[in-house]
């Protein structure tokens, strides 16, 4: 926010750079045509140029100080108010990312080596990571997965919620709203279960249908092309109601004279959802969504590790599940290694994607 | 704004009341009795800890001096791993504890756990039951024991089962050869051994259990049928032949043979994507019946019960292995362990005392109180002078809901090898619906006597260095049996050749390296 | 809802009118029947008799009188459950007042527009969103701090989470400054804007992100498993998997802690115990939803 006072001097120095901008030409012309007068006299104006700019750019700054000092002061309340909380931030979430440099040291115990003790190992983690004769295919599988509930699930529960929020009939949206986010509950152990009675081959349902129109069962859950469908279908089955409920909160806010002076413009019922509904939800969209690709690297480690099996590692092995592997078997640093990969690249994204929907929608995180 | 500010002070207080929540007590350690924390693995987590009132207790305290202070592990193994890391990372190990071999192995490496070589002589009575060479070669670390290295499970205690009504109902007989065996499986599928009508069974029955150290991908379950071919278990560990099994000559045959099954439908697809439970519920509702499973998860009463109530004139029989072109294996047999260490921070006389501990726990008075708790009250002597958790005890007895609290130290006392032990783990019972007397007591010896290829320290082979390794074999074999990839010889080679490029013979060397040090080849 | 404040249904519907809220009730009706099947058959199953036969579908159909309780006995029943369940408690109300307190005002005020250093704020605290380093980091600050063997170690480490104190932010962000503006010059500080303007203005998104961390707090296992090692501070979570992962280990042991409840029927219905409280609160949030009017408007 500028002051009046700071965009008058502004405008001064705008004038004077380009009066300096002036001069200089006309000395370099001087100098050219070795016309000494008129290169002292021109030399002369240039000093008294530069002099009168670089005090109106003390001055500027000064006051751009002064409003910044002001600015500061009006707000001194949300400052108090952030002191705890990023006091908390240091304690609760720098600290361990200081101490996680435990994995790229020899690393004992805090007592024996400390943190900072243990000698340097370097990226030996990385190496492991990033050299994997599997790398390219998690990293594919890892993005199929978050891309795919990215485009499933989140326009999925965006329906949902609008559908609720515009349904008249009192109880089926009584009845929806209620039961819709149980699933959330259910681990993915059960959800497994219910899976494999949907579409084990030998007693699944889905392939008791195939059988009946005389089809050969498959086994759907160690198929290759059917793995991935499952896993994004099941993710949008189990959590689409869960992530609905942000958006229900955000619809409530919509004011109701909006849609009172849309019907007396003669907009039905479409045009309302596509021109009011959710035009009014799109910041909130938009902040879940930029949310999402901060952790985009996060495909569902729970539920992949209970789905998948090693026939369909190669469409079903994502980044965590792997390193989870690795861990097992005593490689423990390499999940530090991983985290470090994935918020590198989450960050990446974050700041392009921030960036691009400041653009594009105006909404952004930062 | 007197509302905000009562809002606030709420808000508070309950956050303090949150920080406010720890029993602070901090152990008086001078020259009353030696206080040991120790870190444990419960019998049965779910029946919660050690109660305060039990007798051995008071025993530790009076005649050896020791305040013993217990904390549960977790029931889940990797979250067994991660808390023991945590605490040594952040110098909290308890003075004595338990932790998987992975976990140990970075501990004594780090110089966390004491060297014990020189306390084994300090342990006579427990020296007497247990302790050989493999278990020592299971806690050695550049030549010096770090750790003591107990007997976690009874060696052997899984058999093949074969429906014996089903072979009845078919008019089959009890198969010994591999062909044989597949002719059941056949029958079993495609023949209605239930008589129920309806095309719903299948002749054999597994899911993927496997450990990488020494039974990989497919795993446990199907090591029987391996066994034929000479290629079950992750390692061949005679000295001749040292190695891998997938570089096996017969391994292919193997993969034909077991390609066929699949093909010809005689074994429940549902084995990759089987867990644990949905399996034995599977055998439980007869879907398949041949497989191979564990003693009490087969024989044990409640296990059984199911079965029971389904089937009352359901049987199994405990068959061997069936005799292949190349061999005959229920698979390979070793002793499970389970590794003790002490914190290397504890000086001498406390090391002595856990020592002194550790032995008392494994005969006489300690043994009785760890492994079955009070006499009187959790068991009563018989006329043998066995601990009997007897009806009158009420559900105090040790095998009875409260009275299973009371044994919660069993591991470290149980060596799970004489025979008084298991005939009072596995009592015999009557069936409540068939009337039939049943005792996995029984069908463990009978399994144990089943032919296996024995290989101690097998356990302890190494793991691949990354997980690359393991991932290729496992996701390879698996695509040969689903089909994503053509079992031909060609294919076959070319992915073994591929295996040995990414990792597969640095495995191979790394192993034969640790076999001939520990001196467990055959 | 019934008393909505939008008039979003005309006075006289159209044609299009009609075809909307016919595949609105279409849609919902579907996603009804789709949502409503996990939920029965994990009902189902959790009561389903340990001698039962037939596929997972038939199941679903099993008559109530052939219905078993002895998973729920099982459960419940366990010497450890009260304990467990009162901990829980604890965990989540302390954890629930602890995360709003913090999370609140830094919402609140990093939604205020013009104050300077927002922006690297903002960042600053986006970086620990992303990168996630593992347990052991963590573990060991908490045993620096001495908050092991505390219940406040389940949600201190996750008392704010960046996630819903930005979703928060955005809906405190959607109320018009004119509000503020005006309330600033009658002479209301910030900190009195937020309790008087903003948070009666934002009860919907509040109640929500309380249920958020509600659930995670009461559902939370990992930091649990690690900070609450003494037995009697286990809370619920932590209990139902050591008899779940007990139940499926039980060939070793003579007799099973529970009976001949089968181990599914016990996993369902440890679904169902843990979720309960969860799902009895959600009803209590739904009120909130009506009256909220101007949080999450359109912004700008």
């Amino acid at each position: 926010m500028r002051s009046g006072k700071n965009y008058a001097l502004s405008l001064e120095i705008d004038q004077l750079k380009a009066q300096k901008r002036e001069v200089c030409l006309r000395l370099k012309e001087a100098k050219t045509q070795k016309n000494e007068s008129d290169i002292q006299r021109v030399t002369e104006e240039l000093k008294d140029v530069s002099a009168q700019l670089s005090e109106k750019k003390r001055a500027f700054s000064k006051s751009e100080n002064q409003v910044l000092f002001a600015e500061m002061n009006r707000h001194k309340f949300i400052y108090f108010m952030l002191i705890i909380p990023l006091v908390y931030y240091f304690i609760f979430k720098y600290i361990p990312i200081w101490n996680a440099q435990i994995a790229f040291r020899n690393f004992i115990s805090l007592k024996r080596t400390g943190i900072t003790g243990g000698t340097w190992v370097g990226l030996e983690n990385f190496k492991t990571f990033i050299g994997s004769y599997y790398f390219w295919d998690l990293i594919r599988n890892t993005l199929m997965y978050s891309f795919g509930k990215l485009l499933v699930s989140l326009p999925m529960s965006i329906l949902l919620s609008i559908a609720i929020y515009e349904c008249t009939a009192k109880y089926l949206r009584k009845i929806v709203q209620t039961l819709s986010y149980l699933p959330h509950f259910l681990s993915w152990v059960i959800m497994y279960g219910i899976l494999l009675a949907l579409l084990s081959p030998s007693q699944g349902i889905l392939n008791d249908i195939i059988k009946l129109f005389g089809g050969t069962p498959k086994n759907f859950l160690t198929d290759v092309h059917a793995f991935p469908v499952i896993v994004i279908l099941s993710d949008a089955w189990k959590e689409m109601g869960w992530s609905a409920i942000i958006f229900i909160a955000a619809l409530m806010g919509i004011d109701g004279t909006l849609f009172e002076a849309a019907t007396v413009e003669g907009a039905n019922s479409w045009q309302r959802v596509r021109y009011i509904t959710l035009p009014s939800i799109k910041p909130v969209i938009v902040v879940v969504l930029l949310m999402k690709i901060g952790t985009i690297l996060d495909a569902g480690f729970n539920q992949l590790y209970m789905l998948y099996s090693p026939a369909v590692y190669s469409v079903g092995d994502i980044i965590d599940t792997w390193v989870y592997r690795g861990t097992i078997n005593g490689q423990f640093s390499l999940a530090t290694a991983a985290g470090i990969f994935k918020g590198v690249i989450g960050m990446s994204l974050l700041f392009i994607s921030n960036w691009a929907s400041k653009k594009v929608t105006e909404n952004s995180l930062f | 704004m007197k509302k905000t500010i009562i809002v606030l002070l709420v808000a508070l207080l309950t956050a303090s009341f949150a920080f406010a929540q720890s029993g602070a007590e901090t152990a008086a350690a001078n020259d009353g009795p030696v206080t040991i924390s120790m870190l444990y693995s419960a019998t049965q987590t779910e029946a919660g800890a050690l109660p305060a009132d039990w007798a051995g207790y008071a025993v530790l305290e009076n005649e050896l001096g020791i305040k013993l202070e217990l904390q549960m592990l977790p029931s889940n193994p990797n979250d067994q791993d991660l808390m023991v890391r945590a605490m040594a990372a952040a110098d909290e190990l308890p003075d004595f504890f338990t932790c998987s071999r992975e976990v140990w192995a970075d501990l004594a490496k780090n110089g966390q756990v004491l060297d014990v070589t020189d306390y084994y002589k300090d342990m006579p009575n427990r020296c007497a039951v247990m302790f050989d060479d493999a278990a020592k070669n299971f806690v050695t670390y550049e030549g010096r024991i770090y750790g003591f290295a107990t007997p976690s499970a009874i060696a052997g205690n899984e058999g093949l089962l074969v429906r014996k009504d089903w072979l009845d109902n078919l008019g089959l007989a009890v198969p010994t050869t591999l062909d044989e065996l597949y002719d059941v499986m056949y029958a079993f599928t495609y023949n209605d051994p239930d008589g129920n009508g309806k095309n719903d069974t299948y002749g054999y029955g597994a899911f993927v259990e496997e450990t990488l150290s020494y039974e990989i991908y497919p795993g446990r379950r199907f090591e029987p049928l391996m066994g034929a071919f000479g290629v079950e278990g992750t390692w061949n560990m005679n000295a001749s032949e040292f190695g891998l099994r997938i570089h096996d000559e017969h391994y292919y045959d193997w993969m034909v043979f077991f390609k066929k099954c699949i093909d010809n439908g005689v074994i429940d697809p549902n084995w990759m994507s089987y867990k644990k439970d949905d399996f034995r519920a599977a055998w439980k509702q007869g879907k398949f019946g041949i497989f191979r499973e564990q003693n009490s998860a087969y024989a044990g009463e409640n296990n059984y019960a199911p079965f029971d109530a389904n089937f009352p004139n359901g049987s199994f029989v405990v068959v061997d292995a069936p005799i292949g072109p190349y061999g005959q294996s229920v698979g390979p047999l070793c002793q499970g362990m389970r590794v003790y260490a002490i914190n290397a921070d504890v000086d001498a006389k406390k090391a002595a005392k856990i020592v002194e501990m550790f032995d008392w726990m494994s005969y006489g008075e300690g043994y009785l109180l760890c492994g079955y708790g009070e006499e009187g009250k959790n068991y009563v002597l018989d006329a043998q002078g066995l601990p009997q958790s007897d009806a009158s005890l009420g559900d105090l007895g040790y095998a009875q809901s409260k009275g299973q609290a009371y044994i919660q130290l069993r591991n470290c006392a149980f060596n799970y090898s004489n025979a008084q032990e298991i005939a009072l783990r596995y009592p015999g019972y009557t069936t409540k619906v068939s009337q039939k007397y049943m005792s996995a007591g029984d069908v463990l010896l009978e399994m144990q006597k089943k032919t296996w290829t024995a290989t101690p320290g097998q356990n302890s082979m190494p793991k691949p260095d990354t997980t690359d390794v393991s991932t290729f074999y496992q996701q390879g074999i698996a695509e040969f049996l689903n089909g994503t990839r053509a079992l031909t010889e060609a294919n076959w080679k070319a992915f073994v050749a591929q295996f040995d490029a990414i990792g597969g013979l640095v495995w191979e060397a790394q192993g034969l390296e640790y076999a001939q040090a520990n001196g467990i080849l055959q | 809802m019934s008393k909505k404040p939008s008039t979003n249904v005309a006075v006289r519907p159209t044609a299009a009118d009609k075809v909307f809220q016919v595949c609105v009730c279409a849609f919902l009706a579907i996603l009804l029947v789709v949502i409503f099947i996990p939920i029965w058959s994990t009902i189902t199953l959790s009561f389903r008799p340990a001698n039962y036969i037939g596929s997972y579908l038939e199941g679903m159909f099993l008559a109530p009188w052939k219905w078993s309780g002895l998973a729920y006995k099982a459960l419940l029943g366990n010497k450890g459950f009260l304990n467990a369940f009162w901990n829980s408690v604890k965990i989540t109300v302390m954890g629930v007042v602890t995360a709003l307190f913090l999370t609140v005002p830094m919402a609140y005020a990093l939604s205020v527009k013009g104050v300077p250093g927002k922006k690297g704020i903002t960042i600053f605290v986006m970086i620990p969103y992303v990168f996630n380093i593992g347990v052991v980091p963590t573990y060991l600050l908490m045993s620096k701090i001495g908050l092991v063997n505390h219940l406040a170690s389940v949600f201190m480490p996750v008392a704010i989470s960046t996630y819903n104190m930005i979703i928060m932010r955005q809906f405190f962000e959607g109320i018009p400054n004119d509000l503020r503006e005006s309330a600033f010059i009658d002479g209301c500080n910030d900190i009195q804007i937020m309790f008087k303007i903003i948070l009666p203005l934002s009860k919907a998104i509040i109640m929500t992100i309380a249920l958020y961390y509600a659930v995670a707090f009461w559902n939370d296992y990992m930091r649990s498993l690690l900070y609450l090692q003494k037995t009697a501070l286990k809370p619920l979570p932590l209990l139902l998997r050591d008899i779940l992962l007990g139940a499926s280990m039980n060939d070793n042991l003579e007799a099973s802690a529970f009976g001949s409840a089968p181990i599914e029927a016990i996993k369902a219905a440890s679904v169902f115990i843990s979720a309960i409280p969860m799902i009895a609160a959600y009803p209590f949030i739904q009120k909130y939803f009506t009256k909220g009017t101007l949080a999450g408007s359109v912004k700008g």
